[in-house]
């Protein structure tokens, strides 16, 4: 296909040559017949190259510069040939208009013919250069329009012709020639209407529309010359008169076009700075927004904001100015072109003033005059070359989160333009900088939780992986933590083949520290238990260790047994630690074993080891004790109703019969019913040992 | 969540702290500040007043444990009362009645400052 359309271009080539021969061919002596023939070939040859018009590219659309380029070489380059050439081209003229006898030689034939062909290419092309500009920010009729202007240039072409034949051949001259005048009108008509198409002009910036206007002022004179000169000494008439006509109205369509939009470029050029102001505001903005949604690294956004501020209002010097989200302090974050020496020498204080108008009024602070004006003069404190100045308050939902400063050397820098578009810009910016701090925040939270999921695993660790066998005992146990780490325990001691100790612990407060109370807890009951020490020793033991290393605040509330397989007792005491449940397996009541003793870490010694009662009790078939933390008893429903401790008893009671496994579930099952969604506050743990 | 706030009352040279709501962990640190201004103020004399307090948590008993010795060393005390049988319940289990005094009028409790031999 690619082949073939290039091929396409060979066809009006060919038709071209086939002119050219019979026009050097002939004899002086023109017969209409061969006078019909050349001009059939011309028009063929012309129409079928019009797709050459259609068919140029641009490299961009928006690249109106390089088409613009090509066209001003062009017709340099043309010109230039025509002046080169202009001697005898004009004598060739001269020849064919005077003499009847029109007998030229070779030589200047072949000038003849390369000079329409040329001709004929460089209007093809600029056309086509034109055609693309003319379609830039194209309508619907846009290209109508155009196509006509084509259709009307073949015609007027072609009804000049009659013009050049015999008289024997055109009846009535006269009317042809009312024909061709209307024609050129509608001609001139779509001419004018597709000049005024120069928006082009509108995309351009300031620096391509000087570039364009130093070219203009080169190129529609030159241009307006050649025009000129080129129906002066054209030769191609001798030819052919209707490709002559077409080159001839086509430069001038060129010239009127090119002059159109070189005084459409002088309309724009006083406001294109403003123009392209306009344009990189908008463009900054749009950077933002880009910075907005994509940019969360905090760094690099302030970074980008003070550029883009700068930017926005083309000024030399842009800083930062936010206040920390804990201690509320004001900070210079981030600056552009400020000294070292300067950014050390900023301070809150040095600005106060100026930070409390922008507070109050929350409005755009603009200041041409640094010096002059007792808010703001204060700056020069710390950075001495500022003479303009504008501050905008950075505010998200009235909250004034930070300032944002643009800043020129020199005196009335800014106008009122820079101070609304600073302030449209800080609304955008206000709304990055919190954004990005939501999601630092939350990286940070969901950091700690991550470490706190860290701290759950390693404190399960802490607690015993499976249950210890004991011959007539069973056991279970169960501890959910209600935040990721708590203060909740129970371990098992294998002391002999007969004897197990049981411990249950509570460390006070919650969270990470009672976390790390009870590793301690752990690691100095473990060691104690392999002194085989009776509960009450053991305790007070524990206790004279603990109340060193506890923080006063803190204490535990323990309760430490021993369970004997051979004479199937247990033996316990209590430091403080929720009654233990016991269940006789042959009656239906819930006992609560409560002897004396006060919190582990409360007393350095004495009074504590006096607190203490041992008790000792004889597990019998059936028997149940359930041993627990006040997470149980304290969990509260929607209504702040307590789960308390004569509901974990009818729990109990419901299942005393059960393997310890059921009781285990039925008791967890009932107490978060009993919540009905709701969190609980508090850690669940609780132990069951149930006499078989 | 529930709501705490402490009131105080200067009363024949005790202060009265009156605590509301729901002490845990959470709320423990404005009792705690309630309790350091008392110190740097040098009152020592305190009572507390748990009439209006509808749970405490273990960090909330902590918090008496934390200042009572510095209040001790300094001839003061903490003295409670007022307490509904829940309150009591939990302080009770702690063993707390050995280590404070705990009586159900406030002003058993001031009385007490001045004729300890009543205890």
């Amino acid at each position: 296909m690619k082949y073939l359309s290039q091929l396409s271009l060979l066809l009006p080539l060919a038709f071209f040559l086939g002119a050219a021969i019979q026009y050097m061919g002939q004899s002086s002596d023109y017969t209409i017949a061969s006078m019909i023939i050349r001009d059939g070939f011309i028009l063929i040859s012309l129409i079928l190259s019009l797709p050459l018009i259609y068919k140029q590219k641009w490299t961009s659309d928006r690249n109106v510069l390089r088409g613009l380029r090509h066209l001003f070489f062009l017709v340099l380059i043309t010109s230039a040939i025509l002046f080169l050439s202009e001697n005898r081209l004009a004598s060739l003229r001269e020849q064919f208009f005077d003499s009847d006898f029109f007998r030229i030689n070779l030589g200047d034939n072949v000038l003849v013919v390369s000079w329409a062909f040329f001709a004929i290419v460089f209007i093809l092309i600029a056309l086509g250069t034109l055609r693309n500009l003319i379609y830039i920010k194209r309508k619907k009729s846009t290209a109508a329009i155009f196509t006509w202007l084509m259709i009307f240039l073949l015609l007027y072409s072609l009804t000049s012709l009659p013009e050049y034949y015999p008289d024997s051949v055109i009846h009535d001259a006269a009317l042809f020639k009312y024909i061709n005048y209307v024609v050129l009108f509608i001609l001139i008509n779509f001419s004018v209407i597709n000049s005024f198409r120069v928006g082009w002009i509108n995309y351009l910036n300031k620096k391509q529309k000087i570039a364009c206007f130093w070219g203009g002022l080169i190129l529609v004179p030159v241009q307006g010359l050649f025009v000129v000169q080129f129906r002066e000494i054209n030769p191609i008439v001798s030819f052919s008169p209707l490709l002559e006509r077409f080159i001839e109205m086509g430069m001038v369509f060129i010239t009127v076009y090119l002059s159109i939009s070189f005084l459409a470029l002088l309309a724009h050029l006083p406001t294109a700075k403003l123009y392209d102001r306009k344009m990189q505001q908008i463009q900054s903005l749009h950077d933002l927004s880009r910075a907005l949604s994509s940019e969360f690294n905090w760094t690099k956004l302030v970074r980008t904001i003070v550029k883009l501020a700068s930017e926005v209002t083309q000024a030399e010097y842009a800083w930062l100015e936010l206040y920390n989200h804990r201690d509320g302090a004001l900070s210079l974050i981030s600056s552009k072109q400020l000294l070292e020496f300067e950014r050390q020498n900023w301070q809150a204080e040095r600005i106060g003033p100026l930070i409390e108008w922008l507070k109050r009024t929350k409005e755009t602070m603009i200041c041409n005059q640094v010096n002059k004006n007792d808010l703001v003069k204060n700056i020069q404190t710390w950075k001495k070359d500022v003479g303009s100045l504008i501050a905008v308050p950075m505010i998200t939902s009235d909250r004034v989160v930070g300032f944002l400063y643009v800043g020129k050397r020199f005196e009335f820098g800014f106008e009122q333009d820079d101070a609304e578009m600073l302030r449209a810009f800080s609304d955008q910016a206000t709304i990055a900088v919190e954004n990005a701090r939501l999601v630092e925040e939350s990286i940070v939270k969901e950091r700690l939780e991550q470490e706190l999921k860290i701290a759950h695993e390693a404190q399960m660790k802490l607690l015993p992986k499976k249950m210890p066998v004991i011959e007539g005992i069973e056991l279970d146990a169960v501890c959910v933590t209600a935040n990721e780490v708590g203060g909740d325990y129970y371990d098992f001691f294998k002391l002999d083949d007969a004897k197990l100790g049981i411990v249950i612990g509570d460390v006070s407060g919650k969270g990470p520290s009672a976390a790390f109370y009870m590793a301690e807890v752990k690691g100095i009951m473990e060691a104690l238990a392999k002194e085989v020490l009776s509960p009450e020793q053991m305790l007070v033991a524990a206790n004279e260790i603990l109340y060193k290393n506890f923080d006063r605040k803190t204490f535990i509330s323990l309760i430490y047994g021993i369970i004997d397989a051979k004479n199937r007792s247990f033996t316990f005491c209590r430091a403080g630690h929720c009654p233990i449940f016991f269940v006789h397996g042959e009656k239906d009541i819930c006992q609560r074993l409560e002897p004396k003793g006060l919190g582990v870490g409360l007393d350095p010694g004495p009074i504590f080891a006096k607190s203490l009662q041992q008790e000792r009790i004889k597990l019998k078939r059936g028997d149940t004790l359930l041993l627990y933390t006040d997470g149980v008893t304290d969990a509260r429903n929607r209504d702040g109703d307590e789960f308390g401790e004569k509901g974990l008893e009818t729990a109990l009671l419901a299942v005393k019969d059960q393997v310890s496994i059921e009781i285990k579930k039925h008791i967890i099952h009932t107490i978060y019913s009993f919540f009905d969604g709701q969190n609980a506050y508090d850690d669940l743990t609780f132990v069951i040992i149930k006499a078989l | 969540m529930d709501a705490f706030s402490i009131s105080r009352v200067n009363k024949n040279g005790c202060s009265i702290l009156y605590l509301n709501g729901f002490l845990d962990a959470h709320t423990a640190p404005e009792l705690e500040n309630e309790l350091e201004k008392l110190i740097a103020e040098e009152r020592f004399n305190i009572i507390v007043n748990f009439k209006d307090l509808t749970y405490i948590s273990s960090a909330g008993l902590g918090v008496f444990m934390g200042y009572i010795e510095n209040i001790r060393d300094n001839q003061g005390d903490i003295k409670m009362c007022s307490m509904s049988p829940k309150i009591f319940r939990v302080f009770d289990l702690l063993g707390f009645p050995t280590l404070y005094d705990i009586v159900q009028e406030e002003d058993r409790a001031i009385e007490l400052f001045y004729k300890p031999e009543q205890k």
